[in-house]
């Protein structure tokens, strides 16, 4: 064994040859790219231009309006629609990834006919021909089963379904049946009110999780936010009653921790001091009341719900003090139990001896749910099923075979019915059931209307042509289609869109306002529709319910099923955006859990992330525990949504569904499925399980990140005029950092060591360099730097702007929709759980929870949005070996993907965790980590890099809206205007908790916050001068009974 | 270590060494020679001989990041009467008919992590001869600047004061 190899000079000069040789051959440039022109220009689209359509979100039955964003003729992002007054210019984090819908890889890519247990592909007109055969056939016995349909389809179903002699029965899982049915005995209107929580005091929620799913989320959201900021005279109280505090309890000031299933009494014992006190106004209906809550004194409430009585009392008193301002809320899944419709009736009852009905309680835009049918009436036509009364259905816009409980029996129902069409564009659990799918187009792509809410009559344009890879055909095309083939005659247009127009004709007639029909679509298809100024319908207290005191749970735990913030009934588990998004209660990804609390899981001996099953007479399952302070001692919660056993690659397989374990029952007043309040049995589980959390410790240990002012601090601050500074000149005088009893640290105290850091001592001869406005510049500066722009160096001769952002605290309740609007905009990866779970998460925003207080009473959770804090001094820039992260003249933080290495020195550097590192290739369609299959990678926004492996990313502030902003304004030869630019996480936030602007600007909206009341930075003893500001959130306290 | 590896060692090596120094010298495409494209389309007659204006055709330039090439039906305008019997308005004429787009060879080729603005440049008031070279010239497009960093980045600095259209430096503006 020689070390020494020898070559003679004739091998080595062939060696060198070969190996030259090799490298020009090998590793020849890759033949150029082809560019194909069109063929015909179209008219409207200029390639690198984007293009807004307005149109309607339709992942729930709200129909928020939107305006999708396209480029060269894809629809690339969705944002909410500012003119129209449902959603308001807000949109939820489901309406964010309705896009992963249209491009799920796994849709139906077309017709298909099961042949045993296999599919098989057949042509559209095959399809067609056999269904309208089977459906002239099936005269009479025909079934028509979807979701909520409120505008033209459903005109339109409802004239097939006549002609075919079919029945039209229209089902959601979250159908509310309850507060419909609990109105109609109150106060005789069969539907959903408005809670105009932006004209309340004062609010009470008996577990409705009004920022999530129930109701209008997003317009509640805003006006839940405009009530929050409210705190002069006491105003601005949330109370929230609930046995497991959810993402919406999670913003209260006091947690009322109810036993489960008496919210009941406390409503009724509330309206019991209110009226014995005569706090409410004076009302005819007194007698009637007072009769009807006599048994709920407040000690005997006490007794059911294990609320002391002078809980109760001050809640009642504090509720009452608003006079007619308050609003009390009850409904939606979180608290639909099996006396569900009681409930809703007991808290309109306190809601009307309180006076706020016609205040704050509206009928003037609810949420239409008219001719829903009850799961009741479902559960009959089940039967029906069962009974072989269909010869042929048709299902659409519905999942009973997932949404419904096993015991339900739909499946075998289903089985029953002679020929079962789906006209689902994935392929889900009930159409895995059928013998035909015909794949419908996404809403994105396809026509439509919807009349969602009283007097609004939304438009849903398509915001690009139908995805060639998937032969679907919108709903209404392919019913017409199946019509004609079975010979069906009847008042339809030739397709959907012609029956859209034609329906829309009295809509003309009503407010055309002299315009032609062609100029009257045009300006409703622009605005996304035509609306009428809200009219209350006022109502009075007709019912006279008796109300029986509700029996305790029989089993040691009570099962709470809680709705899911994240994918609704269920229908949004195939969007990797928002299986990706972290519950904002546990922080989990990806998965099941079952909530329990900390005492309960030491007693059966079960750790966080351990097995534990749950068993009730429905079933058992078995799911990672997750120990939560926020639940009662005898209750478990489990979330709905996961436990798919089809619908796509994203959702299959993964979790349980909670609904097996939902034992049979129904709130026999309105037939609704009974989800709370089964009888539970727990036990320390065997299996090894994984609970993925993306953020474990939600403790701030001291650090004060997410900051609290409370109302009487902010009110003596006003007082004494500090935090008013003129907007102008750029001299707010800082609240400053507030010791824990409240009080106020002088400047001086501020200027020394943070109670866990030390500032930045300033090197002898250090310059600052020329880039970064830094903490090291003249005193003059130091004060207020961060209104200037940069304009030392040669860089920053010509900037102008200082962007900056300022978050309120207060207002931001957790919804996570600017984490999903993020990933939309600057094409993050979506990277898995085990990721995830590594601490590599990509999120350029996450909402962090902090769970300062989580015990009955005073409630002190906060949540924060984090996200690069553009630094005007910043740790990561100074340390890059490379110069790929740096500070730009107009105060961004900037990330040069392509001068990047991946040293992650940056990242290491950075307080706030706010950069994501490209472990691996997600961006390359040949690795396994690749995160956009095809067609997911259409919606991929071409303003942004795609980063590809060993590259640090992070928050740019949206600089391609920037720069976009900047060129438009230019193009017009004007100034840039205060909130036309706008980052996609500010967009689409529904309580504007975002403000994004030009901090240079001394009368932009984001100066006036910055340098208003309630500003900090976080952590600022790190001395790294942030460009986002938080405005602090304002806390009251509830406890005590003089402050109210 | 036998000579085998060895060998393969020193061909990996020079291999490597050879491709980065090409990489890193520019070996540019189309540079200085533009490359066949499916039809022989010259710049030279319509930009040079015919005098029309570059927007005429790419339309994009200023008023969209992209600068386009232009519709064929843009072409057909004038091809459909315009010497409809010359070879390469037969082939033109050949792939309209057949509905089919024509394949151009890309000249011009930025990473996806470049983007360049057309229409703030135009706006600014520079020719497009600026970057493109003599176009009206050209009976075959090359590619004339080199489009590297450092072309961009000398122009830049060279405009940094320039009162009408001052340049930037900011990274940024061209990497986001």
């Amino acid at each position: 064994m020689s070390d020494s190899v020898v070559f003679s000079r004739r091998d080595f000069l062939k060696l060198v040859g070969v190996g030259v040789a090799g490298a020009a051959a090998g590793c020849a440039k890759p033949p150029a790219d082809k560019l194909y022109p069109y063929l015909v220009a179209p008219d409207d689209i200029l390639p690198g231009v984007p293009y807004f359509y307005a149109s309607t979100c339709r992942e729930c039955p709200v129909g928020c309006g939107v305006v999708v964003r396209a480029r060269e003729g894809r629809a690339i992002k969705i944002e909410g629609n500012t003119q129209h007054p449902i959603g308001q210019g807000g949109l939820c984090a489901r309406g964010q990834s309705s896009l992963q819908g249209l491009y799920d890889p796994d849709r139906v890519k077309s017709p298909m006919v099961r042949t045993g247990t296999t599919w098989k592909s057949v042509t559209w007109d095959e399809a067609v021909a056999t269904v309208g055969e089977k459906l002239g056939a099936a005269r009479g016995r025909t079934l028509l089963l979807t979701g909520l349909e409120s505008g033209s389809l459903r005109a339109l179903e409802g004239a097939i379904a006549a002609a075919a002699g079919a029945r039209h029965v229209m089902w959601e899982a979250f159908g509310y049946e309850a507060v419909r049915a609990a109105n109609l005995k109150t106060f005789g209107v069969a539907g959903m009110p408005r809670y105009a929580f932006e004209s309340a005091r004062c609010v009470v929620s008996f577990g409705a999780d009004f920022l999530e799913t129930f109701g209008q989320p997003v317009s509640q959201a805003r006006g839940f936010a405009a009530m929050r900021a409210k705190h002069e005279d006491g105003a601005g109280h949330f109370i929230s009653v609930e046995p497991r505090l959810g993402l919406t309890g999670a913003n209260a000031d006091e947690w009322v921790a109810v036993r489960p299933g008496t919210e009941l009494s406390l409503a009724l014992g509330m309206a019991h001091v209110i009226l014995a006190e005569n706090l409410g106004p004076a009302l005819a209906e007194r007698g009637a009341l007072v009769s009807a809550v006599a048994a709920f004194t407040p000690e005997a409430v006490a007794a059911q719900t294990d609320v002391p009585a002078e809980t109760i009392q001050r809640i009642a008193r504090l509720f009452a003090a608003s006079k007619g301002h308050g609003l009390a809320v009850a409904g939606g899944i979180a608290t639909q139990g099996a006396n569900a419709t009681a409930l809703v009736a007991a808290v309109n009852l306190l809601n009307y001896a309180a006076g706020n009905v016609g205040n704050t309680v509206l009928f003037d835009r609810p949420l239409a749910l008219d001719g829903l049918a009850s799961f009741a009436e479902f559960a009959a036509l089940t039967q029906e099923m069962a009974d072989g009364a269909f010869d042929l259905a048709f299902v659409h816009g519905a999942n009973p075979a997932y949404a419904t409980p096993a015991w339900a029996g739909f499946a075998d129902a289903f089985g029953k019915v002679g020929y079962k069409v789906s006209l689902s564009g994935t392929l889900d659990e009930t159409a895995a059931l059928c013998d035909m799918i015909l794949p419908s187009s996404h809403a994105l792509e396809s026509w439509g209307d919807a009349q969602t809410a009283k007097g609004v009559w939304s438009l849903q344009q398509p915001g690009m042509r139908a995805l060639p890879m998937f032969e679907s055909r919108a709903t209404g095309d392919t019913l017409i289609a199946v019509a004609t083939a079975a010979g069906l005659t009847g008042s339809w247009g030739a397709t959907a869109f012609d029956d859209l127009k034609a329906r829309w004709a009295a809509v003309h007639s009503r407010f055309g306002n002299g315009r032609s029909f062609e100029q009257f679509w045009l300006d409703s298809v622009q605005a996304g529709g035509v609306w009428e100024p809200a009219a209350n319908t006022a109502v009075r207290w007709t019912g006279t319910p008796s109300f029986t005191a509700p029996a305790p749970v029989e089993g040691e735990f009570a099962l709470l099923v809680t709705p899911s913030n994240n994918f609704y009934d269920g229908r949004g588990a195939n969007k990797p955006w928002l299986q990706e998004l972290p519950d904002m209660t546990s922080k989990a990804v990806w998965g099941s859990w079952a909530e329990i609390h900390p005492e309960v899981a030491a007693k059966l001996g079960v750790k966080n992330g351990e097995a534990v099953v749950i068993e009730t007479s429905a079933g058992k399952l078995e799911v990672p525990a997750y120990l939560y302070k926020g639940i009662r001692k005898d209750a478990v919660a489990l979330s709905l949504g996961q436990g798919h056993s089809a619908y796509g690659r994203y959702a299959q397989s993964r979790g349980v569904n909670a609904l097996a374990l939902v034992p049979k029952g129904t709130d026999e007043a309105s037939g609704a499925l009974a989800y709370q309040g089964a009888a539970a049995k727990l036990s320390r589980g065997t299996k090894a399980m994984a609970l993925y959390l993306q953020q474990a410790e939600k403790n701030q240990h001291g650090r004060e990140i997410a900051q609290v002012i409370p109302v009487a601090a902010l009110l003596a601050g006003s007082a004494h005029g500090n935090g008013h500074a003129a907007a102008g000149e750029g001299h707010g005088h800082s609240l400053g950092r507030l010791t824990e009893k409240g009080g106020i640290l002088s400047e001086e105290v501020q200027q020394k060591p943070g109670k866990y850091t030390e500032p930045l001592a300033r090197p002898e001869g250090y310059q600052p360099p020329a880039h970064s406005i830094s903490a090291f510049e003249p005193k003059e500066k130091v004060r207020h730097p961060r209104s200037n722009p940069v304009t030392e160096g040669s860089y920053g001769k010509n900037a102008k702007h200082r962007w900056a952002m300022a978050i309120d605290l207060t207002a931001c309740n957790g919804c996570s929709a600017c984490v999903v609007a993020c990933y939309a905009e600057n094409n993050i990866p979506v990277v898995g759980p085990e990721l995830i779970h590594k601490g590599r998460e990509m999120a350029w925003i996450r909402i962090d929870r902090f769970e300062d207080k989580l015990s009955g009473g005073a409630n002190d959770v906060r949540f924060i949005p984090s996200m690069c804090q553009h630094c005007s001094d910043a740790p990561c820039e100074m340390v890059c070996p490379v110069y790929a992260t740096y500070h730009n003249p107009e105060g961004l933080n900037a990330q040069v993907y392509n001068r990047c290495v991946g040293t992650r020195y940056c990242s290491n550097n950075c307080p706030y965790k706010a950069r994501a590192f490209n472990w691996f290739d997600y961006s390359a369609p040949e690795k396994t980590t690749f995160a956009f299959p095809e067609p997911l990678n259409w919606q991929l926004n071409p303003d942004v890099t795609v980063r590809s492996k060993g590259v640090m990313e992070k928050c740019t502030m949206c600089v391609q809206r920037i720069l976009e902003g900047k060129g438009n304004a230019r193009d017009e030869k004007r100034d840039l205007r205060d909130g036309e630019i706008q980052t996609a996480c500010a967009q689409t936030c529904p309580t504007q908790a975002i403000t994004f602007g030009d901090l240079a600007d001394p009368a932009s909206a984001v100066h006036a916050k910055s340098y208003g009341e309630r500003k900090y930075w976080v952590l600022e003893e790190l001395h790294t001068r942030p460009g986002v500001t938080y405005l602090q959130k304002i806390q009251r306290e509830t406890t005590n009974e003089g402050h109210a | 270590m036998n000579k085998t590896i060895a060998s393969v060692l020193v061909i990996a090596t020079l291999a490597v060494a050879s491709v980065a120094l090409s990489q890193s010298f520019g070996v540019q495409l189309g540079a200085n020679k533009g490359p066949t494209q499916p039809i022989k389309f010259s710049h030279k007659i319509h930009a040079g001989k015919l005098q029309m204006d570059c927007r005429f055709c790419h339309y994009g330039a200023y008023k969209s990041q992209w600068a386009n090439i232009p519709a064929m039906s843009t072409c057909m305008g004038c091809h459909k009467i315009a010497v409809a019997d010359r070879p390469e308005i037969i082939k033109l004429t050949g792939f309209w008919d057949r509905g089919e787009q024509i394949p151009w060879v890309k000249v011009h080729e930025l990473p996806d992590h470049v983007k360049f603005n057309h229409k703030r440049h135009v706006q600014s008031g520079y020719a497009c001869q600026e970057c493109h070279g003599p176009v009206q010239e050209m009976d075959v497009v090359y590619q004339y600047s080199s489009l590297k960093m450092g072309w961009c980045v000398s122009c830049h600095r060279q405009n940094l004061n320039d009162q009408k259209r001052p340049a930037t430096m900011d990274c940024l503006v061209c990497h986001h």
